[in-house]
């Protein structure tokens, strides 16, 4: 398992105005996994992919990811593991507008102080199929293009996972069809293990895997297929 | 609308802060000033009233040709006034005293005083309705070999009652007994003087003024009428005295120094004025941030109706609170800084006096009106931009304001502005004007180069960032490579900020290049003058001594012969005139020039006097003396003075002394053969008598004309420090708003593994650059203008410490890292996932 959370909760606010974003979830995300995470709004999916990446704590349970248990570690630790083991996708892209697109993919690195794979990014820029744009800004690429440079920033060190929060929410449908078309690649070409949050029905067709939250439960745990319209009834809580 | 202002200012309490103090402290020099300034004046009108209060009518020696705005160190009036004014009717009592300066006093040690305030030998008066003093303890000297001290010198010296107290003026060193402490108007100290008071016929001799008086006071009997006895004194006296009744000499005295003061408080103002400059451009940068920032919430009024005058309202509303509240601020500050000017003022020697903190209207109004003035100016361009975000931004995402016509035009303007600048100042320096326009000429030509420079500067951002960065790119890598590009993000606004700092920069730059070139131009003109081994001076390098510790070295064995120079004053076609006096025989054997023989009538005259007069050997030069005598020179000659010592008139010291009053040394070269006698010989020869002189060597003369030209340099590097630090605060200012703008990008880099160190890296190299960006610019701007200001003096050596200036521009870089500080710590502890769903 790349990722495993045990009884995960998360609760904002104290007394009488507490919320509970997550209310006890157990899930593993196993290697060369393609996963979306779906639910409607305020189910408490981005809160779950926050605890997973090391971005926020749990109120109580646990995270291990990529065997380190998360809450063992410290402010700086955490920022250690999130840059050499994780990887984001942000729904509005968040490239540095300062940087070329090729220094934007290399970020990850040069924050850590490491050399460049170069096969490896030479790869992932085939993949992104942007080698003539490399010199460009983000202010000269489309928002497809921005995006299919933030799936090449997310790769670009190899991470053990990678988070992608509603990756094709800004992007409209041709755009959004690249994108996911791009990441399903990624898993199947590079072995990369994705969790990625969406509304998009279409977008989660193309994980191996949909997880479906509500009330901070997951209530569905199966492949996309028969995704969509779940109820409470048919809630299974574990495995693939 | 109102409402909208103070939301705005309201919201970001840190930048209202920031921003308001770069108003404030540029008040707080010109408040502080004023209360300074007026607090001493207030002093000493207290102190003069109450010296003047019991005396009808004042005689003192007439002022009018002393160059010296003090009337202290005039020759005294001759005994016979005093038994002519006895006569006159009308007259009930008459007292002449003594009130003389250049004595000096020692301490429990044996050592002269260090403080560098002024020391009077005086007289104590036998009417006690003259002179002011009161006894605070013990009682007034009564015999020759008692003296009464204030009490403030006694409790900063540690002497009391009954303590010996040793005085050496022109008479060698004699020890006192300390018979009383004195008072004037209840305040402990004379204005920051030492005052000494003796009994008459002592301080007469100690003085050297055996019969003759500094002052005669006098009181009217009763049912006469002042101003009629004063008139009828006047008309029996010589003209080399002044005739005023108690209460002019006061205002006299007071006058005199409000004058001097004046010129100190213009000084200050100069450099308030300064700091406020810098301060327009913190001010005009944030309101141009910040109106970027809002440019959404602008077209949201215009779109629900607001007019364009209703948004320039609001804006400017802000700004009137700004510069209400950071004037404020500065009046307090203030108050508060006067007594800390008298404290840095005091550290340097100078101790001033004060009874109590004076607050005058003016000072309130112009505090408050200057501040108020200066932050609406600064931010009327941004308001203006306000006003012309169109409605439809409202709807759209990423607003970015129009360009305005004023930015179109900024850089022929920019062009224009620099070249009238340089312009301005080089007719200020070079086309021979009167002093006052020529300096104003300057400072507004300096001022209109600083903008030009600061609106040419967006232009030069990238260009130096890019060499300055460089280095910190390839040190510190990515952190390093964000940081640059984010200062040419924006470059107007980094290009703001930086300029000024810049301004601070250019004029530490000039006083340290100015300061450098004048003190190895004062070590070329004493190498190319002195012929002497030594010099004889007065420990605190100007007051005129007794000219006895002179007779003593020439005396010494080994010593082969001394030359006296005495300064002096005179006017000559109604204009003040420098005048030194020169012992005619030894002079010319140590020192380089060549002097005519000078005889009783006869002057030499310097070659810039000479040319600027058309004057030419042979010609008749007519002055007047301190002492009222009328005198008429044959130019004996013209003289080249490559040491600079020689004023525009030299004459002999014979005539110094018979017509000018004038009988001590100012300074004396002193040669001997290098095995015969030594330095430390001619030291304690004077040491035990006048310890007040000190002999130097050549090499310690130039080093002690350096050590003062180093003070003042401390002293103006101290006033600009509060410009570097308005400029630091701007640094401040725009980061944190570059923070607040870049929150999300800052979340990101959080998120994908940036450490909170290397965060703070980013911003503070950031800063960095900013600062040395202002560095690079204010070096280049004050060499020009060290370059330029130079030039209008003769034979100035103009040496550029590189050293130095690579120090200054490794101290912007500090001054940088000192100003990321706060924006840094903001930026690295931004809540991750807050900053990232930020909008
Ligand atoms: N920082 C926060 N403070 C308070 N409540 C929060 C916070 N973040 C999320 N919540 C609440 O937690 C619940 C889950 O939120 P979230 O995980 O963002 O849901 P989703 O991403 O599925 O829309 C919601 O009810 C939301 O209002
Ligand atoms: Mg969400």
């Amino acid at each position: 398992m790349i990722v495993t959370a045990t009884g995960l909760t998360r609760s904002y606010g104290t007394g009488e105005a507490t919320v509970r974003a997550l209310a006890g979830v157990d899930v593993e995300f196993p290697a060369g996994a393609f996963t979306a995470i779906m639910g409607p709004s305020g189910s408490g999916k981005s809160t779950l992919m926050h605890l997973l990446a090391g971005l926020d704590r749990p109120t109580s349970g646990s995270v291990v990811l990529a065997g380190t248990e998360l809450a063992d570690l410290g402010d700086k630790e955490l920022t250690t593991l999130r840059r050499d083991k994780v990887g984001f996708i942000f729904q509005s892209f968040n490239l540095l507008p300062v940087l070329s697109a090729e220094e934007n993919i290399l970020l990850p690195l040069s924050i850590a102080g490491r050399e460049a794979d170069q096969p490896w990014v030479d790869r992932l820029i085939d993949a992104i199929g942007l080698r003539d744009r490399l010199g460009h800004r983000p202010a000269e690429l489309s928002g497809g293009q921005q995006q299919r440079v933030a799936v090449a920033r997310a790769l670009a060190s190899r991470p053990a996972v990678v988070f992608a929060d509603e990756p094709t929410g800004n992007l409209d449908s041709k755009t959004s069809t690249e994108v996911m078309e791009l990441l399903r690649r990624c898993v199947d070409e590079f072995g990369q293990t994705i969790v990625m949050v969406t509304h998009d029905p279409r977008a989660a067709a193309y994980a191996d895997r949909l997880v479906q939250l509500e009330d901070g439960r997951i209530v569905r745990d199966g492949a996309p297929g028969a995704a969509a319209g779940t109820s409470r009834s048919d809630a299974v809580t574990h495995g693939v | 609308m109102r409402r909208v202002a103070l939301r705005g200012l309201l919201a970001r309490k840190t930048r209202l802060a920031l921003t308001a103090l770069a108003v404030a402290l540029g008040v707080t020099l010109i408040s502080g000033t004023y209360v300074f300034t007026d607090t001493i004046d207030a002093s000493f009108d207290r102190i003069f009233s109450a010296a003047y209060k019991g005396a009808d009518v004042v005689i003192t020696p007439n002022d009018d040709v002393a160059l010296s705005e003090s009337s202290d160190d005039l020759p005294p009036i001759e005994g016979a006034v005093l038994d002519r004014i006895e006569r006159i009717e009308g007259v009930e009592n008459v007292e002449g005293s003594i009130f003389d300066q250049g004595g000096t006093f020692l301490t429990k040690k044996g050592e002269p005083f260090a403080a560098q305030g002024p020391k009077f030998v005086a007289s104590a008066f036998d009417d006690e309705r003259f002179g002011g003093f009161s006894y605070a303890e013990g009682r007034r000297p009564r015999t020759p070999d008692e003296v009464a001290i204030d009490k403030a010198t006694a409790r900063r010296e540690g002497f009391s009652v009954g303590d010996s107290f040793e005085i050496q003026a022109e008479a060698p060193k004699q020890a006192y007994t300390i018979s009383g402490l004195t008072q004037v108007a209840g305040v402990d100290s004379y204005g920051g003087a030492a005052v000494a008071q003796l009994t008459l016929p002592e301080a007469q001799r100690v003085t050297g003024k055996q019969g003759k008086y500094d002052e005669i006071d006098l009181a009217v009997a009763k049912g006469q009428d002042a101003d009629a006895v004063s008139a009828a004194i006047r008309a029996a006296l010589p003209k080399n005295v002044d005739v005023r009744t108690g209460a002019a000499e006061a205002a006299d005295r007071t006058g005199e120094i409000s004058d001097d003061l004046g010129f100190l408080q213009t000084g200050l103002l100069a450099f308030a004025g300064v700091s406020l400059f810098v301060g327009a451009f913190i001010i005009f940068n944030t309101f141009s941030i910040t109106v970027a920032q809002r440019a959404r919430e602008f077209a949201l009024l215009r779109t629900l109706g607001a007019s364009r005058p209703q948004v320039l309202r609001a804006v400017l509303g802000e700004g009137v609170v700004l510069g209400v509240l950071g004037s404020v601020v500065g009046l307090g500050l203030g108050i508060l800084v006067a007594s800390g000017l008298r404290a840095l003022f005091k550290a340097f020697g100078f101790e001033l006096p004060s009874t109590g903190t004076v607050l005058e209207p003016r000072t309130v109004y112009v505090s408050l009106g200057v501040g108020v003035v200066v932050t609406l100016a600064a931010c009327l361009t941004p308001a203006l931009r306000a006003t012309r975000v169109p409605p439809v931004a409202a709807l759209r995402e990423g607003v970015a304001l129009p360009a305005s016509r004023s930015s179109r035009l900024a850089f022929p303007l920019a062009l224009v502005l620099t070249g009238l600048g340089v312009a301005a100042m080089s007719v200020g320096l070079f086309a021979g004007l009167e002093e006052s326009p020529a300096l104003l000429l300057v400072g507004l030509g300096a001022g209109a180069t600083f903008l030009g420079v600061a609106l040419l500067s967006p232009r030069l951002v990238g260009p130096i960032a890019s060499v300055i960065g460089r280095p910190i790119e390839a040190l510190f890598g990515v952190t390093g490579r964000l940081a640059r590009e984010n200062t040419v993000r924006q470059p107007g606004r980094t290009a703001v900020t930086a300029a000024a700092l810049m301004i601070g920069v250019a004029l530490v730059t000039f006083a340290t290049i100015f300061a450098a070139g004048g003190k190895s131009t004062i070590d070329a003109a004493i190498d190319a003058g002195l012929r002497g081994q030594a010099v004889l001076q007065n420990q605190d390098g100007f007051s005129p001594f007794a000219a006895g510790a002179t007779r003593r070295v020439a005396e010494l064995d080994g010593v082969e012969r001394v030359a006296a120079v005495r300064f002096v004053q005179a006017r000559v076609e109604g204009e003040g005139l420098a005048v030194s006096g020169v012992d005619t025989e030894a002079f010319p054997a140590l020192y380089r020039t060549a002097l005519p023989p000078l005889g009783d009538d006869s002057v030499a005259v310097s070659e810039d006097y000479a040319e600027q007069q058309g004057i030419r050997v042979g010609d008749t030069v007519a002055l007047t003396t301190a002492t009222a005598k009328r005198l008429e020179l044959r130019v004996a000659g013209i003289v080249e003075d490559k040491g600079r010592l020689l004023d525009e008139l030299t004459v002999s010291n014979d005539v110094v002394a018979r017509d000018f009053g004038q009988r001590k040394d100012s300074l004396v070269i002193v040669g001997y053969s290098p095995g015969k006698a030594t330095k430390a010989a001619i030291d304690n020869a004077i040491k035990a008598d006048f310890p007040q002189v000190e002999a130097l060597t050549a090499e310690e003369f130039k080093d002690d004309a350096a050590g003062q030209v180093d003070q003042l340099l401390v002293l103006v590097y101290a006033l600009l420090t509060l410009t570097v630090i308005v400029a630091m605060f701007g640094i401040v200012n725009t980061l944190v708003l570059s923070v607040t703008e870049r929150t999300r990008e800052l979340g990101m880099l959080r998120a994908i593994g940036t450490s909170r160190r290397q965060i703070r890296r980013v911003i503070r190299y950031e800063a960095v650059i900013t600062a040395q960006i202002g560095g690079v610019l204010g070096i280049l701007l004050g060499l020009l203008l060290a370059l330029l200001v130079t030039r209008t003096i003769d034979d100035f050596s103009l040496a550029i410490p590189y050293g130095l200036l690579l120090g200054l521009f490794l101290a912007a870089g500090a001054a940088g890292i000192l100003a990321a500080v706060l924006p840094a710590r903001r930026a690295s502890r931004l809540n991750v996932l807050e900053a990232l769903a930020y909008e």
